[in-house]
């Protein structure tokens, strides 16, 4: 695979995990897309924020 | 004074009772099945929709993760870790025992996906396991 784009890799995994999260999870197909919106949103969502937390403190 | 069940109430036992367990299926081939073919389990228990995606998505992470240059972990009990890595790896079922006889899975720890690359295999695998424990409930009707 060509990309080293660590945002589009992270947003792939986020992907992969919550569309198995959501089937996994829920039986109708609207509560399962909700679900995975929630589980892709969750994880990308903080992936960002602890970004952003070591960017003010480094190691 | 006594509660009247309203009607959306009313209707929520019958929707929501449990199925029948599948009594024919064995529970061995059940996890056998689920664990060789992520989905397979689903499958055979008639949750075609639900073993399709599994069918489709764990190997896609699979292979990506090998795409990505991440490693099958060798089964080395003197380093805990890499043993642990090495068992979610296994969680994979037949793509796991494919790609080890194809070669695949050397893992370039060099590369700048490396570590994407095993996220990637060993979530497969660790997923393939909850597939398979909802495939459980599912034979005992438990879902």
């Amino acid at each position: 695979m060509n990309t080293t784009s660590h945002l589009l890799l992270m947003a792939l995994f986020a992907g992969c995990v919550a569309v198995v999260g959501g089937v996994l999870l829920k039986d109708a197909p609207r509560q399962q897309a909700r679900t995975a919106a929630e589980i892709f949103g969750s994880l990308v969502g903080a992936a960002l924020v602890l970004g952003w937390v070591l960017y003010f403190f480094p190691l | 004074m006594a509660e009247r069940p309203s009607s959306k109430r009313a209707a929520r036992p019958a929707a929501t009772a449990p199925a029948a367990p599948h009594a024919a299926r064995p529970l061995a081939l059940v996890y056998l099945l689920g664990w060789l073919i992520p989905g397979g389990g689903h499958l055979w228990l008639g949750r075609t929709v639900k073993g399709i995606v599994f069918l489709v998505m764990l190997p896609a992470m699979f292979v990506i993760g090998l795409a990505l240059d991440g490693r099958l972990f060798p089964l080395t009990p003197g380093d805990p870790l890499v043993a642990l890595a090495s068992i979610a790896n296994l969680g994979s079922g037949l793509p796991y025992f494919i790609a080890q006889a194809l070669g695949f899975g050397a893992g370039r720890a060099l590369a700048a996906t490396y570590e994407y690359g095993n996220a990637f295999l060993i979530t497969a695998g660790l997923l393939n396991a909850l597939v398979i424990i909802d495939a459980h409930d599912i034979a005992l009707g438990r879902k």
